[in-house]
């Protein structure tokens, strides 16, 4: 235990950040935990792909080094972390999940790895993902799906699977996902963690393997909205290299936090969910009752509508359906039995699709992008609407010859591109996370994180953690 | 014929255009999923204003002296 009386593995980065700095945790000792955790847990979750034993320890020993030396790189020195593997890892392997990749060992690192290795933190290894960003939840891949540690017969949400499941499972507090139409928020909805979303071209790309160039976003998942925060100042800015990075200061994430929501507009578009198709009533008793704390807490919330969901959504399905399979063309016509079935399934649709239906959903992208930015959020500071229509479903639910559809409406903010905090709202009857979804104006993270942190703080969700020691004890 | 075939037949003939031949084990994943596509792109496919077009992904702004 540490002097907090927390155990190490419950600590913030902020807490962690504050005993390093003071002298009472080592990264070390952080560093050991995790992964003595990760050794006796993880067999049941299987979210890493790849444990970094050797690297980890020597980024502890020299975070230990630095900060005893008054050298201080900012809040994620000395904080172990994951990636998600499709991040590139130079001298590390990377596979995207994928019997493709399964020998890839990158030369470079991605950008937001080089970040945070210029930041001092440590990295503890790679993370279970849907294929290629894509393809799960699968069982014919070269390694098994991760497993949602609130019960591991369900499904974790995806793509960035293993990086939720870790984070939830308390392996560690900070992991990259990257989203292309929910693929950080529908994991963090279905097991119970934060997932932010950045505004599109915030944080860099470069060296991430793309799924769909216009949609793909890389962002934190976490135990709290601060540590989202966090990792922000270090993986935001700027990137040059990468065609759609947008040459815009980054903000101080953390400056907004603890404020309460006086003076805030929110926009609650209650009808754009409530009648979707499949939606249960404890996710709409959940979001309103968060919609009421929101307002508890000072904010004006306005019921609002929107254009249909549908119409978001297929935008957005036509567009990364082309790109995706213009990335995987030849790989796809040559090699259909190296990828996993529903990778395959899912992607070949992208061959059905004309250049007119890409030109078509090109334009209606921009004019569901100008509704959103020049209407909803010129009225309003933000949005908060559903994340998953239901808690996550059980492995055995899925067809295993046909893809499964994901409940989740979370594709609408990748075609529009606009900063998104996904959070917990509580817990369905059989004790299955809930969330929601704040939406905020481009490049106004800081704007989502006060709104997330504020509601994290009155709910007290966050106090909830999945039991995982009790069931191996079982 | 039924619809379901005439879809069939349809994405039959797409895939061929673009040169793929499908397993036939992953055949029915991949209509499901053609289904759904087919019923997007005509979603997609609405009147839009002259305003709503994508020439904002090109830029020379990259290039400038």
């Amino acid at each position: 235990m540490t002097p907090t009386a927390k155990p190490s593995h419950e600590l913030s980065v902020a807490e962690a950040g504050r005993a390093l700095r003071a002298g009472t945790l080592r990264s070390t000792a952080l560093t050991e935990h995790a992964l003595a955790r990760i050794a006796a847990l993880d067999p049941l979750l299987h979210s890493f792909l790849l444990v970094t034993r050797q690297r980890a320890m020597a980024d502890a020993e020299r975070a230990d080094r630095e900060l005893a030396a008054g050298i201080d790189k900012g809040p994620m020195h000395g904080i172990p972390y994951g990636l998600k593997d499709i991040y590139d890892t130079a001298g590390i392997r990377t596979t995207c999940h994928s019997k493709l990749l399964i020998d890839n060992v990158p030369r470079e690192d991605s950008v937001v790895e080089a970040k945070l290795k210029a930041g001092g933190a440590v990295l503890l290894g790679k993370l279970a993902t849907h294929e290629f960003a894509i393809g799960g939840p699968s069982f014919d891949l070269p390694f098994p799906p991760a497993r949602n540690p609130w019960h591991v017969d369900h499904f974790t949400g995806g793509s960035s699977s293993g990086s939720a499941a870790a984070v939830a499972a308390g392996f560690i507090r900070v992991a990259m996902g990257s989203d292309t139409g929910g693929s950080i928020r529908g994991p963090a909805f279905y097991c119970g963690i934060v997932g932010l979303k950045p505004t599109y071209g915030r944080v860099s790309r470069r060296g991430v393997f793309p799924l769909s160039y216009t949609l793909d976003h890389c962002g934190p998942l976490t135990w709290t909205v601060e540590d989202a925060a966090l990792v922000m100042q270090v993986i935001a800015g700027h990137d040059p290299q990468d065609p759609a990075s947008a040459d815009v200061p980054a903000s101080d994430y953390a400056q907004e936090l603890g404020r309460d929501l006086a003076g805030l507009r929110i926009a609650y578009p209650r009808s754009f969910f409530a009648q979707s198709e499949g939606i249960s009533e404890e996710v709409i008793a959940s979001l309103d009752a968060a919609a009421q704390q929101v307002a508890q807490l000072g904010a004006a919330v306005d019921e609002i509508t929107l254009p249909d969901f549908e119409l978001f959504n297929s935008c957005g399905r036509v567009i990364a359906a082309a790109e995706a399979y213009a990335v995987h063309e030849q790989d796809l016509l040559t090699r259909p039995r190296d990828y996993g079935r529903y990778t395959y399934q899912r992607m070949m649709i992208g061959a059905t699709l004309s250049a007119a239906d890409l030109v078509q959903a090109l334009r209606l992208r921009s004019e569901l992008t100008t509704l959103v930015n020049r209407e909803v959020l010129k009225m309003h500071d933000a949005m908060i609407t559903a994340n998953g229509l239901s808690a996550a479903p059980r492995f055995d639910e899925f067809h295993p010859d046909v893809p499964p559809k994901m409940a989740v409406q979370t594709m609408p903010f990748n075609v529009t591109g606009n900063p998104v905090l996904a959070i917990p709202t509580g817990f369905s009857a059989s004790g299955l996370p809930l969330g929601m979804q704040i939406v905020g104006r481009a490049f106004d993270e800081a704007t989502v994180l006060r709104i997330g942190a504020a509601y994290e703080a009155a709910a007290g969700w966050i106090h909830n953690r999945p039991e995982l020691e009790l069931r191996i004890a079982v | 014929m039924s619809t379901e075939d005439d879809l069939e037949r349809e994405l039959d003939m797409l895939l061929a255009k673009a040169g793929a031949n499908v397993p036939s084990d992953l055949k029915a994943g991949v209509l499901d999923g053609y289904r759904d596509m087919k019923r997007m792109a005509a979603m997609v496919r609405q009147p839009r204003t002259a305003a709503a077009e994508p020439s904002n992904i090109f830029s020379l702004k990259g290039f400038l002296a």
